[in-house]
């Protein structure tokens, strides 16, 4: 079936208006995948181009020479809904389509991009690509070979044939929610999105790599007044999921977080300012392994000798209770991936071991100056970018201790608790993270809410003072987006109950 | 160009009206973007691009939804519509949907910006090679560069919209910046790092390139040694980039849609001395050349000056049209152009000498604020102030506080906007500061 025939199928069959099936159970309707549909090359054909295509604009890439080189064609569907005031009177679609063109010689990119998939058009692009490299001689592949689908976030039914009437209800049912579970709660607003994201990467060694991404998040803000006070606070879910996944008790969990984390702010206070022990709760949490390690184990830094952890691989970093890795193949999470955006297989990486640094999160430029396999980490934000390795699902593995041991040994500190954003210099080890919600803890008992602190400190140095892991390891269920060299790629982050023995933490009240 | 933009606009306008919108705003945009980088003295990336994309916001019914694509292949581009269309009737009615009222197009400046510089688009590689060569061999000229990127960045925009209540308009505007980020040897296995990036609408708006490697250079050499500051309660002298970015958090929620959601401490303090007299910022959409400017915002909302604080009182706020009429405010526009801060007299030394003993910030790292308290907490870089003269550098530090309460003790506002953002601001001292360090 030729893209023009199959689009109208998907415009006939993508429901803009379905039976209501939410919280009645029938929300699983028959799954109708393309390869059902199909006899060809499914992707090969939503994209309008086959083999000989393909081909020739590679050829036509490659011309200048190449160490590497792809394309990366991208069909990404987004639905926004949102509900204000008791009213869903705000929607937004959007279509992002185009293919990436690069070519990879030594350290040197080119990189072109056009959203007119004809033959011509990609030619054109390809050229302008190819113009970096100067000389050299390579044999593009005459035909790709289709790689096996991955199974990360195999879902029911893809997004395009759910329509908005099925969505509607669950924005009402959660405004209900919030507006029931307290009365000081004045205003909900509901924000609900789903992207489904089609990607087929052809490669310089003539692999066609195929995946068909889902994303979804629900986002509920409530406003909550008590006399002159006012307090807003919002809690979200995120995840690589279908329309079933959201459950009454899903969401129903989801609301109670932004309800609690709202109301708990009318007794919130900054805590004293200066250095002091920091309890990290378990989750969210794990936004310090992001920013603290995380970013500067990425090798596009290491490479250029940019990164804190430029020289460190093989050498102990944190107690050896800690394991620290960056797993792709977690189904649905949100960080998930079968393929990285370069086409290899997203898989594991382990990078502190043990208490050991082992190992950077490579894309195929830094794997082969470092000898090494990539470790699958080559991701963009879209067709308009190059590939770089940010992290996929970054968590700390379970230690040897409890949360209550954690929080006795504590005689005057903090316990961070929710999160909004971190930040980190890679060269300086230098990081933030801003905490929204935590608690006081004095004595080894927690005492009373904090709220909107900011705590800094180097990322080597708070590795080393960890000091204490607990058994209860969690990845974070709200939907973390990560900004780097101004892309922005899905995340996930987890990580047990953890003690860092000191950082500065943002206060008020200084004597 | 922009006349095909209008009739691509014009003709996505009639496709949902024919597909059963009562109104429709389209909007169609092209740009190139060209991007080259150097690294350690070679070229390390060329990227030049062209996109396109097509937007509409429809009202239908008394029910409103906006889409976009950039796929133009006129068959889809139909179905898409028409599904967009379908996707409106299946939303609520909202009485305050409606498309801009014609009078808000009305008094449509016709002044030349000139924000466009047509020798953009004929830089060739050589000249765009010669530049990054510059800035390269500048921004290394040290022992310690571990690694140093530069860059020069230029591209072209264009957007045209049509109404289907009479709005037609386009806009258009090319840019040109020179970049260099540099990392240099520091104490054990730290990096110092900092980087510099200028430029402007114009070829010509361009500094030096020697001058921008140079301030690269100088910026990370300044982060040497730097050390985690005292816990300490001071004054604070943010210099003009820094303060820029400060300026944008106090803005942010100051619009009608956190005001009437609930979620602003910019709420019932119109007309009000909420701030320090020092601080004045207008919304000036008409500064030649300037990095925001425009004839009309995405509304097509005239544009016009706008105070928003004159010697600390709130003249106003950002107000869209949607959100305007459910708040019950007049619209004023719901966008930011340029922002600009009444500089003062002082110039940076003599603002240090003033501030005697306190900290300079030079930039953020991290942080955040609450838009309906304004509480908020940021990490920090740069220097301890002694002697009224620059000191040790420092970071790893935060400050703390409300922002409401922290542009009311604005001391001092000095004569050094920071010309290479939509925000023009100058540096800036604040009183009383909470710090936390060591």
């Amino acid at each position: 079936m030729k893209r023009r025939t199959f689009l109208g199928h998907v415009a006939a069959g993508s429901a803009v208006v379905s039976m209501p099936a939410f919280l009645s159970g029938c929300g699983v309707p028959t799954a109708v995948s393309l390869s059902d549909q199909t006899p060809q090359n499914p992707f090969m054909d939503w994209f309008g181009v086959d083999q000989a295509s393909v081909a020739r604009v590679m050829s036509e890439l490659t011309a200048n020479g190449a160490d590497a080189a792809d394309l990366y064609f991208q069909h990404s569907r987004n639905n926004f809904v949102q509900l204000e005031d008791g009213i869903v009177s705000n929607a937004n679609s959007r279509i992002s389509q185009g293919v990436g063109l690069r070519v990879v010689i030594g350290e040197q990119t080119g990189y072109a991009f056009t959203e007119d998939l004809t033959t011509a058009s990609m030619l054109a692009a390809a050229r302008t690509a190819a113009a970096i490299a100067r000389g050299g001689d390579v044999v593009a592949p005459q035909s790709f070979v289709a790689q096996d689908m991955g199974g990360m976030y195999t879902t029911s039914m893809p997004w395009a044939d759910v329509g908005i009437d099925r969505k509607l209800p669950i924005l009402k049912f959660v405004e209900q929610k919030a507006k029931s579970m307290d009365p000081a709660v004045e205003k909900v607003a509901v924000y609900w999105s789903d992207q489904d994201e089609r990607v087929m990467i052809a490669t310089l060694d003539g692999r066609l790599v195929m995946d068909h991404r889902p994303m979804t998040r629900c986002t509920v803000t409530v406003t909550a007044r008590k006399g002159e006070e006012v307090q807003s606070g919002y809690s979200n879910i995120a995840a690589r999921q279908d329309f079933a996944w959201y459950t009454e008790d899903r969401l129903t969990t989801m609301v109670q977080e932004a309800v609690d984390r709202t109301m708990i702010l009318f007794d919130a206070r900054r805590p004293p300012a200066g250095e002091m022990p920091v309890i990290l709760a378990s989750g969210a949490s794990g936004i310090l392994l992001h920013e603290a390690i995380g970013h500067g184990m990425e090798a596009d830094f290491n490479r250029k000798g940019t990164s804190i952890y430029s020289d460190m691989i093989g050498k102990k970093v944190a107690e050896p209770f800690i394991t620290i890795v960056d797993h792709a193949d977690i189904p649905n999470e949100r960080g998930a991936l079968n393929y990285d955006d370069e086409g290899n297989r997203a898989g594991r990486t382990t990078l502190v071991e043990d208490g050991i640094l082992t190992s950077y999160l490579h894309d195929e430029i830094s794997a082969k100056q470092y000898g090494l396999k990539p470790t699958g980490s080559g991701r963009r934000q879209s067709y308009k970018y190059a590939p770089m390795p940010p992290m996929s699902c970054t968590f700390m593995k379970d230690g040897p201790h409890t949360k209550d041991e954690i929080i006795a040994s504590v005689d005057r500190g903090i316990i961070c608790e929710t999160y909004t954003n971190g930040q980190v210099q890679i060269g300086a080890g230098d990081y933030t993270f801003y905490v929204k919600n935590g608690w006081l803890v004095e004595n080894g008992k927690i005492t009373a809410p904090i709220k909107d602190v900011n705590i800094i400190g180097n990322g080597p140095e708070s590795l080393q003072r960890i000091s204490m892991v607990a058994n209860d390891a969690r990845l974070d269920t709200g939907g973390w987006t990560c900004g780097k060299n101004g892309q922005q790629v899905p995340v996930s982050q987890g990580i047990p109950t953890v003690k860092v023995s000191t950082m500065t933490v943002g206060g008020e009240n200084v004597g | 160009m922009s006349d095909e933009l209008l009739q691509r606009a014009a003709q996505a306008a009639e496709l949902a009206t024919t597909a059963g919108a009562n109104d429709v705003w389209a909007s169609a945009r092209q740009g190139r973007d060209v991007e080259f980088e150097y690294r350690e003295g070679a070229l390390e990336k060329v990227k030049d691009t062209t996109s396109r994309e097509l937007s509409l916001r429809l009202f239908v019914d008394g029910r409103y939804s906006s889409h976009q694509t950039t796929d133009l292949n006129p068959d889809r581009l139909s179905s898409f519509v028409r599904e967009a269309v379908a996707i409106t009737r299946a939303l609520e009615p909202d009485e305050h949907r409606f498309i801009t009222p014609a009078e808000l197009f009305a008094g449509r400046p016709d002044a030349d910006l000139d924000l466009i510089d047509p020798t953009v688009e004929t830089l060739d590689r050589d000249q765009r090679v010669e530049w990054c060569s510059v800035l390269d061999d500048v921004s290394h000229a040290n022992d310690k560069v571990i690694s140093a990127t530069a860059g020069v960045y230029d591209g072209t925009s264009m957007a045209a919209s049509v109404s289907s209540n009479g709005f037609s308009g386009s806009q258009s505007s090319t840019y040109c910046w020179f970049g260099a980020s540099v990392t240099l040897r520091d104490r054990g296995d730290k990096r110092a790092e900092d980087g510099f990036y200028a430029g402007g609408r114009h070829v010509d708006d361009l500094p030096d390139a020697a001058g921008v490697g140079q301030t690269a250079l100088d910026r990370a050499l300044a982060r040497l040694d730097s050390e985690k500051g005292p816990t300490m309660k001071g004054s604070m002298l943010v210099d003009s980039r820094a303060a820029a970015s400060l300026v944008s958090r106090l803005l942010g929620p100051a619009n009608a849609r956190n005001v009437q959601q609930g979620r602003s401490f910019w709420s019932s303090i119109l007309d009000q001395q909420v701030f320090s007299p020092a601080l004045s910022v207008i919304d000036d959409p008409l500064i030649v050349r300037g990095l925001g400017s425009r004839h009309y915002d995405s509304e097509g909302i005239a544009a016009k000056r706008l105070p928003i604080i004159e010697n600390g009182v709130v003249r106003n706020i950002y107000v869209d049209t949607y959100y305007g009429r459910k708040g019950g405010m007049t619209p004023t526009t719901g966008r930011a152009s340029n922002r600009v801060i009444t500089p003062g007299e002082l110039s940076l030394e003599q603002l240090l000498g003033e501030v005697g003993d306190g900290v300079y910030v030079t930039s953020w790292l991290g942080g955040n604020a609450d838009s309906t308290t304004g509480d908020f907490s940021l990490g920090l870089r740069g220097h301890m102030i002694e002697g009224g003269k620059i000191g040790r550098p420092v970071g790893e530090m935060n400050v703390t506080g409300n922002l409401k309460d922290l542009f009311a003790r604005i001391e001092l506002v000095g004569n050094d906007p920071y010309p290479y953002s939509t925000t023009l601001a100058p540096s800036m001292v604040f009183s009383d500061v909470d710090f936390s360090g060591a």
